[in-house]
């Protein structure tokens, strides 16, 4: 059997390019029936609107059509770096979304191996449900929510003057801004982020630890030195493709939470286009575009050196 | 004799103060319906939406009709419920080769750029024969025409007229609990420091706050007038007109006394903290719990605030109160209007030159006698008749006896806005009267509906506004965009901030880092381009 795949191996090593996808094809057929459906998808929804992105090298009007709008070069991200807002944005930006993988990301991992530890499987899945639950709910009415329990005599006022401080409104006061909003987004996500850390620790193998109870490991160590390295390699995977987002701060939720008093600390690049396109009477289409690219830009730089690190300290990376 | 006579001339008065704004409209007879076979597209972005008892247009007795009274099938495209109107509009736009034949929306600042880019129609050689008495009635308001052209005189557009000539412009404005004011022995305040002295007599004895929605009632307008100031934080109110002159509110003195009054209220406890994250429904809540005793919002507001007070067995207390004037009775402006609209219908270039006539016939419909009486009450008879003693018509049943919001809208295309005139009488049916008595405080200034003083309440209610009919050239727009969103981000900002005590409206220093800031958002260049464009439009 072995013998056989040799030659045709060594039989395939010989056709040409052209035969070769052929070949492969028709050995292959159902899975290429399978893929077509995401090649499809790709090409429709991520490469054809591409050459949208020409419109951030033109001055586009809507009126006239990708074709007839004059090109006028690096103009637009000239205007936006050159932007009284560019350093205050590019500063929330960062702030906030660093503030998010900083309390965020390690968030659903802790429930994570907490709820490992849980032996009552009732307790366990009580758990699991509240806290998946607010991913559910849709963001506009969770903001709603957080407006409702920030106000003067709302949720937080009670607990605050509990504890001895005074009744106000939280979110109309720049210092607290982000925190609420990365205590939110933790409130939001950590149930459902910390499914695909569940699934991992299932795969992590039982007899390691019958082995270190042997060796007489307690339980903290256990989580040390079985748990933790056998969920390094989803870890690092999902740092990296979060680092690739590093600029994708949640710009729905900042919208709905934002006020002109708070605009100083909240105020970030997706907000500011959605003032200058969607928001705005004429929207200003290319200016817009200029910013988006240029955050992917950043985005996609972010993703490749965090790549690279990880690739040389961990040796798991993404490609 | 004596008695007669002081009836008669008393009707006379009536006649005089209803006839204020009279219409006079020609007659669409003979030509209506047109009894065509073609289909025309239309497309509205906020004023025709379907009531909410209907799935979609088909359904909806106004549309429907709008067809059978022109004579010519009108393929309605409306933005999906619950959308935003103007990203809707935005889409379609997106694609100029597939636009609706008529468009309602906002077109007027931008109009120039639509002609020079061949997106919307010149009616100029076209509107005389085709739109024969919507004509007549721009000729009737030298106002009217000014506004539904453009600098070259090119007409381009069919407007939204308020017979009024902009009482619901005024649409919001201070109201006060009566029971509370006649417990505490109070009048109803007149000027601005009488207007604090209600505040502060109800927080001692009641607990009570200043309240309002900051952003749906209170950033357009506030009380800044009774300071001798115009405009308030939003960024759509930021230019005032002065004597020919632009403005920008923000930077004058008289504005940072508004600032400094309401921040020193702020600073007390004496202003409600949450008004710059509530929404009407929450102001709602927090009036109906006794949270509030004076406030700012608008005569359907308080109507639902005065609806559930009933329910709750506390009467009806709310009332509308005139603006208070500054201590010397001053009072440059308040939350008004001229009257005319900023949406628009237009014709586009996806409409050949028949087509175009056609639409043309369409839209002049609503401007004709006839067509004044179906687009505000719908077919007579139908959901509509005449009343006998005040010779103007009323609701049948079939609108009278329906529970849901705004049932008019079934029937009826003037409610909100549109390309048409909205009858003066179709908002003393639609409101309560509490209501109407509410926008009388506020837009005849408290001088009651019979005065005889309109100038002063035309002055002081739109006179200071930027007028809606100015268009930008292309360049002009292109600059002004660069420009404008920045700026308005920076003044609403530094404002609240100063409103809220974030900053020290007193503190010289830190209101002239404010003023000088502007300069980095190009303030001058804004006021002068804006500059050219009013002195073009006065001069049209």
């Amino acid at each position: 059997m072995a013998k056989s795949n040799a030659v045709i191996n060594a039989h395939y090593k010989r056709l040409s390019p052209g035969k070769k996808i052929a070949r492969d094809f028709s050995h292959n057929k159902y899975k290429y029936l399978m893929i077509l459906p995401v090649l499809v998808y790709l090409i429709l929804f991520c490469y054809k609107p591409m050459y949208g992105i020409q419109i951030a090298f033109k001055n586009f009007k809507v009126t006239r059509g990708m074709a007839k709008s004059p090109w006028v070069g690096l103009y637009w991200f000239e205007h936006f770096f050159n932007d009284p807002y560019f350093w205050r944005l590019l500063r929330n930006t960062f702030t906030i979304s660093g503030l998010t993988i900083l309390f965020g990301f390690p968030a659903p991992i802790v429930l994570a191996l907490m709820l490992n530890e849980v032996r009552n499987s009732k307790f366990k899945r009580t758990v699991q449900t509240i806290t998946y639950m607010p991913y559910f709910i849709s963001l506009v009415v969770l903001c709603s929510l957080i407006k409702i329990y920030c106000q003067q005599y709302g949720l937080v006022s009670d607990i605050v003057s509990f504890f001895g401080g005074v009744k106000q409104n939280w979110l109309q006061d720049p210092r607290y801004f982000r925190i609420i909003y990365v205590i939110s987004d933790i409130w939001q996500g950590i149930g459902w982020n910390s499914i695909i850390y569940l699934a991992a620790l299932s795969g992590i193998d039982q007899e390691q630890y019958e082995a270190a109870r042997i060796d007489g490991a307690n339980r903290f160590q256990q989580m040390l030195h079985i748990t933790l390295p056998g969920l390094l390699p989803t870890i690092t995977i999902l740092f990296i493709l979060r680092m690739g987002s590093i600029l994708n701060v949640g710009y729905e939720k900042i919208l709905l939470l934002y006020q002109p008093t708070t605009y100083e600390v909240a105020d970030v690049f997706s907000t500011y286009t959605y003032r200058i396109s969607l928001g705005a009477t004429t929207p200003q289409y290319s200016l817009s575009t200029a910013v988006s690219l240029f955050n992917t830009v950043v985005n996609v730089v972010f993703l490749l050196i965090t790549n690279f690190l990880s690739g040389r300290t961990t040796e798991s990376s993404l490609f | 004799m004596k008695k007669a006579l002081a009836l008669i001339l008393s009707l006379c008065l009536v006649l005089a103060a209803t006839s204020a704004f009279a219409l006079e409209l020609k007659s669409g007879e003979g030509v209506y319906p047109l009894g065509s076979d073609k289909t025309i597209t239309w497309y509205s972005q906020d004023s025709h939406n379907i009531h909410s008892d209907f799935a979609d247009w088909h359904d909806s007795p106004f549309h429907v009709n709008l067809s059978k009274q022109i004579g010519v099938n009108i393929e309605w495209i409306l933005p999906t419920t619950g959308a935003d109107g103007a990203t809707f509009t935005n889409t379609l736009l997106a694609d100029p080769s597939n636009l609706p034949n008529i468009m309602e929306a906002y077109f007027m600042n931008n109009a120039q750029q639509y002609l020079d880019d061949e997106v919307i129609w010149d009616l100029t050689p076209y509107i005389q024969e085709y739109a024969p008495a919507y004509y007549a009635f721009l000729q009737t308001n030298p106002a009217y025409d000014k506004a539904m052209k453009t600098d070259a005189g090119q007409y381009y557009a069919f407007g939204f007229f308020r017979e009024d000539g902009g009482w619901n412009d005024s649409y919001q404005g201070p109201v006060v609990r009566k029971d509370w004011l006649e417990e505490c022995g109070l009048e109803i305040p007149k000027t601005i420091s009488e207007f604090e002295n209600v505040i502060r007599v109800f927080h001692e004895k009641y607990g009570a706050v200043f309240t309002t929605s900051f952003n749906v009632r209170f950033s357009q307008m506030g009380m800044s007038g009774a300071f001798g100031a115009y405009g308030n934080v939003n960024s759509g109110y930021l230019f005032y007109v002065d004597d020919g002159k632009v403005g920008l509110a923000q930077t004058t003195e008289e504005y940072r006394a508004w600032l400094k009054w309401f921040s020193d209220l702020y600073k007390a406890g004496l202003v409600d903290t949450d008004l710059l994250t509530v929404d009407d429904t929450t102001v709602k809540t927090k009036v109906e719990t006794g949270l509030s005793g004076i406030a700012i919002t608008s005569m359907g507001q308080m109507n639902n605030w005065n609806n559930e007070m009933e329910a709750n067995g506390d009467g009806r207390p709310w009332i509308g109160i005139p603006y208070p004037t500054g201590d010397d009775g001053t009072l440059y402006s308040i939350f008004g209007g001229t009257g005319i609209g900023s949406i628009t219908g237009v014709i586009t270039k996806s409409a050949d030159e028949e087509t175009m006539k056609l639409c043309l016939r369409a839209l002049d419909y609503a401007y004709t006698k006839e067509g004044f009486m179906f687009w505000n009450y719908g077919i007579e008879g139908e959901s509509w008749e005449m009343d006998e003693t005040t010779g103007l018509p009323k609701w049948t049943p079939l609108v009278a006896d329906d529970k849901s919001n705004d049932p008019m809208i079934k029937y009826n295309g003037t409610t909100w806005s549109g390309s048409c005139i909205q009858a003066t009488n179709l908002l003393y049916l639609k409101n309560s009267q509490a209501s109407i008595d509410a926008d009388d405080a506020w837009f005849y200034l408290g001088m009651g509906r019979d005065t005889t003083d309109m100038d002063r309440v035309l002055e002081v209610t739109s006179s200071h506004k930027w007028p809606n009919g100015v268009t930008f050239t292309t360049e002009e727009s292109d600059e002004l965009d660069l420009y404008t969103a920045n700026l308005a981000t920076y003044v609403t900002e530094q404002c609240t901030s100063f409103l809220v005590g974030n900053k020290d409206v007193s503190d010289d220093t830190e209101w002239n880092n404010y003023l000088n800031g502007l300069n980095q958002y190009h303030l001058d260049r804004v006021l002068e381009i804006r500059q050219n464009c009013l002195d073009r439009y006065l001069a049209r």
